[in-house]
Order: C-alpha cells, then structure tokens, then sequence
C-alpha cells in the first residue's frame, strides 16, 4: 500500500539537530521565574472591575462638562472656513463663572473627502459642490488668575456647500 | 487522562519534544537561534497554562502560533531591517545530523522541500502525528495534508534517484 516505505525508513534513520544548553537554561530561568509568581501557571483573566458605577459616573460628570462648555463656547462662535492645516486663533474672551476665560481655539483638518455635485431640494437649476471635512477642534480656557487653565478637544465633522457654475 | 505533573516533568518531555520542535519552527524562521526563541516562548506559554502533556498537537500548535506572531512583527521590522536579513541569507545551518554522505543528502533534500510539504514530513516522520493531527496542527484538511506528504516523498525520492 505505501511504496514510500522504505524512504520513511531512512527519513527516520535522520536526526533533527539537539537543541542548545542555553535554550534548556532559559526555559528553566522562565519556568522557575513563574514557580515564585503567585499567578504563575494560571494566568487568570483579571477579574471584573467592580468600581464600574464610579468610572461611569466620573464619565457622565465628565461629559456633562463638556457639553456644558461646549454650549457656553458655541454661543459667541467665530467664523471659521475650513482649513487644510492647523489654525490657531485667539477665541474671544467669554468670562465663565469659575473664572476661566478662552484663551485659544486649534481647529485641525485631517481628512478631506469630496462628496461631488448636489442639488439643493427647491433649487433644481442650482449646483452645489459638497465637500466634508473630519476635523479636530480643542478649546483652552485659562483663569488669569489662578493660572489653572482647562482644555476641552473632539472630533467634529463639516460639511461645505461651495455653488459651481458651468458656462 | 490527564495525569499529575510535577515541574520537573517539562525537562523530559522537552528532552523528548524540543529537537522536532524546533526542526518544525525553523519552517518560520531565518535561523536556528530565531527557531529555538519561537520554541521557548510556546513551550513556556503551553507550560504555564498546564495543558495536558500528551496534547502534543496543542504544544505544536502552541509553536506555530507563536512563530507567526513572530512572523508578522519581523515583516514589519524587516522593512527597517533589509540589510540585516541579507546577512542572514547567507548563513547555512544543518538541521540535522547526519553520519554518512547519503544521509547528508537526504537532509539536503529535505531542506529544498517547499515550506508547505517539509512541514508536514517533519510534523509525520520525526514527530508521528497522524494526518487528522496534522491537519489540526496545520489548520488544513487531512486530505490536503496527506497529499503535501505524497508530493514531499515523491520529490524526495526523485531527488535522491540519480544517487542512489
């Protein structure tokens, strides 16, 4: 049934190379290591954090925050064409409650995709051009006072109509 | 039946397993040292996790998947790395021992085998896994193992043909 039989034979009469004393000593340094680590031959999932209702809640807290700012920044907003670099402009000093006044606003475009020609839903002869940018916007605040200053970044999305004319 | 092993235990069973393992991880590597990390990170891995000692397919499936994590992180490093491979390149390493001139040139012949075929005859002739196992090792099916083993042997023997 097997004509390569007598070629196993001498395959067997082969044999692999020893491995190497230092190989037998690491193996032995690293199980050895493990023998006196308490976990050492387990390696247990970690068990669940239990502290999950406290993060979430510091989370919300968080994020309340950020809304919160967020509006309070977005009530005086600045102009701001999209750009393909970064741009560092002085925000307006808007006077927050706690002290803290905004010092900068850095807008960063990092993708730009052109979405082609659309046409506005009542305006069927007029042709817009729709360009989406991903962007990255951080707001600072500074208290003059203190000298504790609060930094807020996230990533945003705009959209751009630019009309196009064809002669 | 998973019997009770002490820590001495991993000393015979590597005296036993350790020079087919690495024969077997050198199918991922540039060079015996590479082979004999990838075979000390698996069987320390397979160790700890105290895996039955006769699951000898786990131990080999242990060793692949450890040496192709290893693979993909040295093709990443490799781009940054080109020359030093090419020092590798040229370094020849016997895989096994022979003590006679035809047995130098069936180890030779076996060391030209494809990648695909040399595994599964390292895997079949110094380990004796089945073909099922082999395929379980290899994650292929036990046809295709068994039909890498016949192309293997037939080249083999086509290789050997005009000396013997």
């Amino acid at each position: 049934m097997n004509d390569f039989s007598e070629l196993e034979t001498e395959l067997k009469k082969l044999r692999p190379m020893a491995v190497s004393d230092p190989l037998c000593a690491r193996i032995e340094r690293e199980l050895a290591q493990s023998a006196i680590t308490p976990t050492a031959g387990l390696l247990l999932r970690p068990a669940k954090r239990r502290q999950g209702g406290w993060t979430l809640g510091l989370g919300l807290a968080a994020a309340a925050a950020l809304v919160v700012v967020a509006l309070n920044f977005h009530s005086t907003p600045p102009a701001k064409p999209p750009v393909l670099a970064q741009q560092e402009t002085p925000a307006p000093a808007v006077p927050v409650a706690s002290g803290f006044q905004a010092s900068a606003l850095t807008q960063v475009v990092y993708g730009q995709r052109d979405e082609g020609l659309v046409f506005l839903p009542n305006q069927s002869e007029r042709v817009l051009r729709r360009v989406r940018y991903d962007t990255r916007e951080t707001m600072q605040w500074r208290d003059p006072q203190t000298g504790a200053s609060l930094r807020v970044s996230y990533p945003a999305e705009q959209v751009v109509l630019t009309p196009v004319s064809f002669q | 039946m998973e019997r009770t092993r002490t820590h001495e235990d991993w000393k015979t069973c590597f005296a036993q397993m350790g020079p087919a393992l690495v024969l077997f991880a050198r199918r991922w590597t540039n060079c015996r040292a590479e082979a004999e990390d990838v075979v000390q990170e698996a069987f320390v891995r397979f160790w700890r996790r105290q895996h039955a000692i006769e699951n000898r397919a786990l131990l080999y499936a242990t060793v692949r998947s450890a040496a192709l994590d290893r693979l993909r992180s040295e093709q990443r490093r490799a781009r940054r790395e080109a020359t030093a491979a090419q020092d590798g390149a040229d370094h020849y390493e016997p895989q096994f021992t022979s003590e006679n001139e035809g047995e130098q040139l069936l180890a030779n012949a076996v060391e030209r085998l494809p990648d695909e075929q040399r595994e599964v005859v390292v895997l079949k002739i110094w380990s004796e896994f089945t073909f099922a196992e082999i395929g379980n090792i290899l994650e292929i099916s036990q046809n295709t193992a068994a039909s890498r083993y016949r192309y293997a042997l037939g080249a083999l023997r086509k290789t050997l043909q005009p000396h013997e």
